[in-house]
């Protein structure tokens, strides 16, 4: 690139004035990338990249909303919902203790009484389930868009934030334990996964 | 120097130097951002949000330095100018 050395022009003028006309890099500056540049949209395939279509308006906003920690959050939580819920309706039927009346402890309880006692505890593990999943889901996500790094840390420090929320509840030191339960619970998963 | 003959050139010169920011940011944030683990072909959350951010840097980094480097050259013209002024 020229520097800001003198270059006569073609076609110099005489005279007393300063014939020789001065390359200005400034000038060229302003023109390429100051102020007075033109107003041009970039395109990759005017930079030499490979020429691709544009996203339309609507298509980037739904690009958006489903990389969106809300929206992880939400599928988390329905799919926590429908497997915890699975997971109470199994964990009842193998457990001899459902539909127990504690005024009566000799009668055998009917089928209604024993099908409303797994519908209720399906919808307890599924609502815990719902809970656990969207937390963890949500901060996975939000500590990951801070970071800007996936990896598999991202697990850790949210399954530490979820496990300590949830113990919280129960006092400091349950906390803390839930925060390193979580936390190693989500590392060994990642492990697995990757 | 005339502003026309420099926004010739400066039309000239851009699409050189269009292409060439656009390779050399798309090298520096592809080696920044994507760590060469292939698992899955679309670009995680983590790299995306990472992407916007190289993007919008490099971008800020150039106008300043621009911005920046145009004024020092000014400041060279003036001194070229007293120079040639007081020989003259």
């Amino acid at each position: 690139m020229a520097a800001s050395s003198g270059v006569p022009a073609a076609g110099a003028q005489g005279g007393d004035a300063d014939p020789v006309e001065h390359f200005q890099y400034s000038m060229l500056m302003e023109h390429l990338i100051g102020d007075r540049r033109p107003i041009k949209d970039l395109n990759p395939a005017v930079m030499a990249g490979l020429p691709v279509p544009y996203k339309s308006d609507e298509h980037k906003m739904i690009e958006r909303a489903m990389e969106s920690c809300t929206f992880k959050g939400v599928l988390a939580c329905v799919g926590g919902f429908v497997l915890g819920g699975a997971f109470g309706v199994f964990t009842a039927g193998i457990d001899t203790n459902v539909g127990f009346d504690p005024k009566d402890p000799m009668k055998t309880p009917t089928a209604r009484e024993v099908l409303k006692d797994m519908g209720q505890r399906g919808m307890s593990y599924a609502k815990n389930f719902a809970i656990v999943g969207a937390m963890f889901s949500c901060t996975e996500c939000v500590i990951e868009s801070y970071r800007g790094q996936t990896d598999w840390k991202n697990a850790v420090y949210s399954g530490c934030v979820t496990g300590g929320a949830i113990g919280l509840r129960a006092g400091l030191k349950a906390g803390v334990l839930g925060c390193g339960g979580f936390a190693a619970f989500s590392a060994a998963i990642e492990y697995y996964l990757r | 120097m005339d502003p026309i003959k420099a926004q010739q050139l400066a039309a000239e010169l851009e699409v050189e130097m269009m292409s060439d920011m656009y390779n050399r940011m798309t090298n520096a944030c592809h080696r920044k951002c994507v760590p060469p683990h292939y698992h899955e072909a679309d670009l995680t959350k983590g790299e995306s949000v990472c992407l916007d951010r190289c993007v919008a840097k490099y971008l800020d980094l150039h106008e300043k330095l621009g911005r920046k480097l145009t004024e020092l050259s000014v400041q060279d013209e003036e001194v070229m100018r007293k120079a040639a002024i007081g020989s003259g």
